[in-house]
């Protein structure tokens, strides 16, 4: 079976049309229940105990102050659990810490045991009243600290290229940029905290946990406790924000499921905002080495990025964010390289635009420095140098609409009235700076199932176990189905978030909304077969005798091309007085046939724009930035952003456009604001709370504007779905950094740019 | 210690530590979850509740120092009833997106309005500035109370929690 897409509207469609959230009433009056407000009866608390060193070994606890408090229950760690459960799999990067698995210290704030009581202030108590032992070595905090290792990255999941010979053609390069970048440490912060409920009844194990992937943290904790899948519920209705923290398993959870175990009761964690930042994943810091070699016109002979990550000592987890920056420009000859240095910190992870947030802000600076270097507008640099198929693969691109989303976001920001000369525009005390810069993403696309169910009296519903982090998700999937089924909105219900529905793939990548959406309409088409199959091989009503194939879902009626229609109530009703059911699967072309089997076991088959083999799949943006930088004290204000974005269909503006807005306010924090101190010789965050690790606020936000341009991409999947997720955040670090040289004449190629920057 | 705490017009006994605060209170003890733990340390407004109209972070008040009347979302609107215009406000600007930090923002932005904070979008985005929404829906929120601003009788008291 094949999707007939493009998506046709219909009278009741709301496809494209601005449609409040369907979990916007549940939000508003506290009635959504996230993992921790689950009410589980009779739940003892657990408190984490973490290491107070980032390297050496537990040598032992004293915990005779601890088992003193009132309402003390139990002590986990390696001592008397170590052996119950395996380390939780990484979704990329091979290995990563232990925790209490055994005595081994890998970083700072490690999970070394687990206080457990009948209160949480009875647990907190005990916790800190347990005393550690350790035995110290000294650690290796970041680049440059002693100890540290570095190797290069392996072709396992990432390449690197080497297109023609970049070296020569850097060397014999009328023009050459050749500059160092930097990127920081970043947490994600999400408001909701990293909590854990686990309850056993008899084998079963039910946890309630914030996730991004339900099926995938279920496998995960099933082959950590060797149990099966089967026996694991995981509920996770609603995500107080992720922005990929709650992709993979954390080692909590095992843990927490042994607690739970062995004191024959449900145990609940809420784990502490200082602790989420080390029990969990961070953006790791980068630093990069981008040459670009041009002709006098601007014209790209070579460009060169090399890029180095930090991470864990097991892990080789990197984001190379290479794959893209080769693929932005018309280069003939390409070279990319990067780098992992190993030191003694918790294993970095997915964080918004893995790759292309930090890539991205090194190439798109050095295009700005080369413009200004030529005295060439860095508009019309870009477009001398807009490929026509994809640099790396020679592919075509599914849509490829970067030069729009500039022209038309340039006209709407008032480019024109820019002063190319730097230092040049002043508004009194204030000096004013203009900068652009591109954005772009994979378009990815993940397997994923569906089942939904209509009634006679046209209420439909839709299950599976896909998540709403936030992005509008539960929205997308009523309006898929509603369109399909031809029903108001309004009489769809959607389920997702718990792996007793059908398996979804996980929500990160900017891959959700087309990977969910796809499975959701093929779940409607089986629904519509079966009604259409009935309805045509009945002796009566409208349709006997007719072609099935023929007849669709419309105006809540069962109708024919010649306009004969049924009322769903016969056309369901002849079926079943209760409810009529498909359930779908959807596994996107160029996809191996056995990737529903790899999702029920909790496994990611995902197809990432940038490996397909039939076209390269990226959607586009251009982002412009205001700041205001004041001429004495160089305090920098950004009063006006504005992105346009081509990213194939949207099938809601509304919750698209919050979510682009939401990206570019992330990117003007990681330009601006956002860094985690690192105590070199400690190896330690020291401002791991959200009021020193400093992200934006509601005063440092003005005029926000989102374009969002039509882009049918037909190509890219029957829906013609891009993602946008991580779309709004990539390039506003360099847009930022490349208004701030406008506005001053300053150069600052290291995040986040500060006060003392440009002193 | 016994204690009564007046919640959205009704009175609840409870036995508490003098440690726990407001906010474990609401959500442990009691089960009104619609208050939300962000940060535990006075940092992020998502666990504000109102106290005699006045906004206050719940993760910084002893639950036992409480006398006044409190406020949580679960008071603002009537089960099946209408929301308060707040909240219809921030559905209709889709002022939220994981929906974490909004029952904080909401109350907050209640209390913005009645201190007499909503004269234009540069006080409110300096008023709102104590809660943080990590998703970023800051404009769509200023826009969401500027909205309900006008809507609001200021004569009315801070919510409508006597008509629940
Ligand atoms: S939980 Fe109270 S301010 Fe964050
Ligand atoms: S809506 Fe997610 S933190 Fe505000």
């Amino acid at each position: 079976m094949t999707i007939q897409g493009p998506i046709r509207p219909q009278p009741f469609s709301r496809i494209g049309k601005p449609t409040p959230r369907i979990d916007g009433a549940a939000k508003v009056t506290g009635r959504a229940l996230y993992p921790s407000d689950e009410s589980v009866p009779h739940a003892a608390h657990a408190f984490l105990v973490t290491s107070p060193i980032a390297r050496g070994r537990v040598a032992g606890f004293d915990l005779g102050d601890a088992r003193a408090v009132p309402g003390f229950l139990d002590f986990l760690c390696h001592e008397n659990v170590g052996g119950q459960a395996k380390p939780p799999k990484q979704m990329a990067g091979g290995e990563t810490t232990t925790t209490m698995e055994s005595d081994r210290i890998w970083h700072d704030g490690q999970i070394i045991g687990v206080v457990l009581a009948d209160s949480f202030e009875a647990a907190r108590e005990a916790a800190f009243k347990v005393r550690i032992q350790t035995e110290a070595e000294p650690p290796s905090a970041t680049f440059g600290s002693a100890g540290t290792t570095e190797e290069q990255r392996e072709d396992e999941q990432k390449e690197d290229f080497a297109v023609g010979d970049a070296e020569m053609a850097l060397a014999a390069a009328p023009v050459m940029l050749d500059a160092w970048y930097e990127t920081p440490t970043q947490h994600h912060n999400a408001i909701e905290l990293f909590t854990t409920t686990c309850a056993w009844n008899g084998r079963q194990l039910t946890i309630w946990e914030p996730s991004q992937f339900v099926y995938g943290l279920r496998g995960n904790v099933a082959q950590q406790l060797g149990i099966e899948p089967a026996d694991i519920r995981v509920v996770s209705k609603f995500v107080g924000g992720a922005f990929g923290s709650k992709g993979g398993a954390t080692a909590r959870t095992a843990w927490i499921a042994i607690a739970a175990r062995r004191l024959g009761r449900p145990v609940k964690l809420v784990a502490t905002r200082d602790q989420g930042f080390t029990i969990a994943t961070y953006r790791a810091e980068t630093r990069h080495h981008l040459r670009l070699g041009a002709n006098g016109e601007g014209r790209l002979t070579a460009v060169s990025h090399e890029g180095w990550e930090v991470t864990s000592r097991p892990s080789f987890y990197n984001v190379s964010g290479t794959e893209t920056t080769a693929r932005m420009y018309a280069a003939p000859n390409i070279l990319t390289r990067v780098a992992v240095v190993h030191a003694d910190r918790n294993t970095p992870g997915f964080m918004r635009a893995p790759p292309e947030q930090p890539y991205m802000f090194p190439l798109e600076c050095a295009m700005d420095e080369l413009a200004a270097r030529l005295g060439i507008d860095p508009i019309e640099l870009r477009r001398r140098n807009e490929p026509a198929r994809d640099p790396v693969t020679g592919l075509a691109f599914s849509g490829r609409h970067l030069m729009t989303c500039f022209d038309r976001g340039a006209a709407e920001f008032g480019w024109n009235r820019r002063n190319a000369q730097p230092a040049s525009m002043r508004d009194g005390d204030w000096l004013v700076g203009l900068g652009c810069a591109a954005s772009t993403y994979t378009a990815n696309i993940a397997a994923s199932t569906a089942r939904v169910t209509l009634r006679p009296d046209g209420q439909a519903q839709v299950r599976l176990a896909g998540h709403d982090i936030g992005t509008g998700a539960y929205t997308v999937v009523a309006i898929t189905a509603a369109d399909r089924l031809g029903l108001p909105v309004g009489q769809v219900t959607v389920e997702m978030g718990d792996t007793e529905y059908p398996p979804a793939a996980l929500a990160a990548g900017s891959s959700h909304t087309a990977s969910i959406t796809h499975a959701v309409v093929r779940a409607c088409d089986a629904l519509l077969a079966q009604i259409a199959t009935a309805a045509t091989a009945s002796n009566a009503g409208a349709f006997a005798g007719r072609e099935p194939a023929t007849l669709s879902l419309r105006d809540g009626h069962l109708v024919a091309p010649d306009d004969s229609s049924e009322s769903l109530a016969d056309a369901v009703g002849r079926i079943s007085a209760g409810a009529v059911e498909a359930y779908a699967e959807n596994v996107p072309d160029g996809m191996p046939a056995d990737a529903i089997g790899k999702l029920y076991q909790g496994q990611l088959p995902i197809l990432r724009g940038q490996k397909r083999v039939d076209m390269t799949a990226y959607s586009f943006g251009a982002q412009f930035v205001e700041v205001r930088i004041h001429a004495r004290t160089r305090e920098i204000r950004v009063p006006r952003m504005l992105g346009a974005f081509s990213a194939g269909t949207i099938l809601n503006p509304t919750t698209a456009r919050s979510q682009l807005m939401g990206g570019m306010i992330w990117g003007l924090g990681s330009a601006l604001l956002e860094k985690t101190e690192i105590d070199q010789r400690a190896a330690r965050y020291t401002n791991d709370n959200i009021a020193e690790y400093h992200i934006a606020v509601n005063a440092d936000v003005r005029r926000v504007d989102v374009m969002m341009l039509p882009e049918p991409d037909g190509a890219v999947n029957p829906l013609g779905i891009k993602g946008i997720g991580e779309l709004g955040i990539v390039g506003v670090n360099a847009a930022v950094a490349n208004a701030v040289f406008h506005a001053t004449g300053q150069r600052v190629r290291r995040l986040p740019i500060r006060i003392e920057d440009l002193l | 210690m016994d204690i009564v705490l007046t919640i959205n017009g009704r009175p609840h006994h409870l036995s508490v530590e003098p440690r726990v605060v407001l906010l474990d209170a609401l959500r442990d003890r009691i089960g009104l979850t619609g208050t939300k733990k962000g940060c535990d340390q006075g940092q992020c407004g998502a666990c504000t509740v109102l106290i005699d109209g006045q906004r206050v972070l719940s993760c910084f008040v002893l639950a036992a120092t409480v006398t006044g009347e409190i406020t949580t979302i679960e008071g603002l609107a009537p089960e099946g009833g209408p929301l308060h215009p707040m909240q219809q406000a921030f559905i209709e600007q889709d002022a939220l997106q994981c929906g974490y930090c909004t029952p904080g923002q909401i109350l907050s932005a209640i209390a913005c309005v009645h201190e007499g904070h909503a004269g234009s979008a540069e006080e409110v985005r300096e008023y709102m500035s104590g809660n943080l929404c990590r998703c970023a829906a800051y404009p769509n929120i200023v826009q969401a109370v500027l909205q309900a601003a006008p809507q609001m009788d200021a004569t009315a008291g801070p919510t409508s929690a006597e008509t629940v």
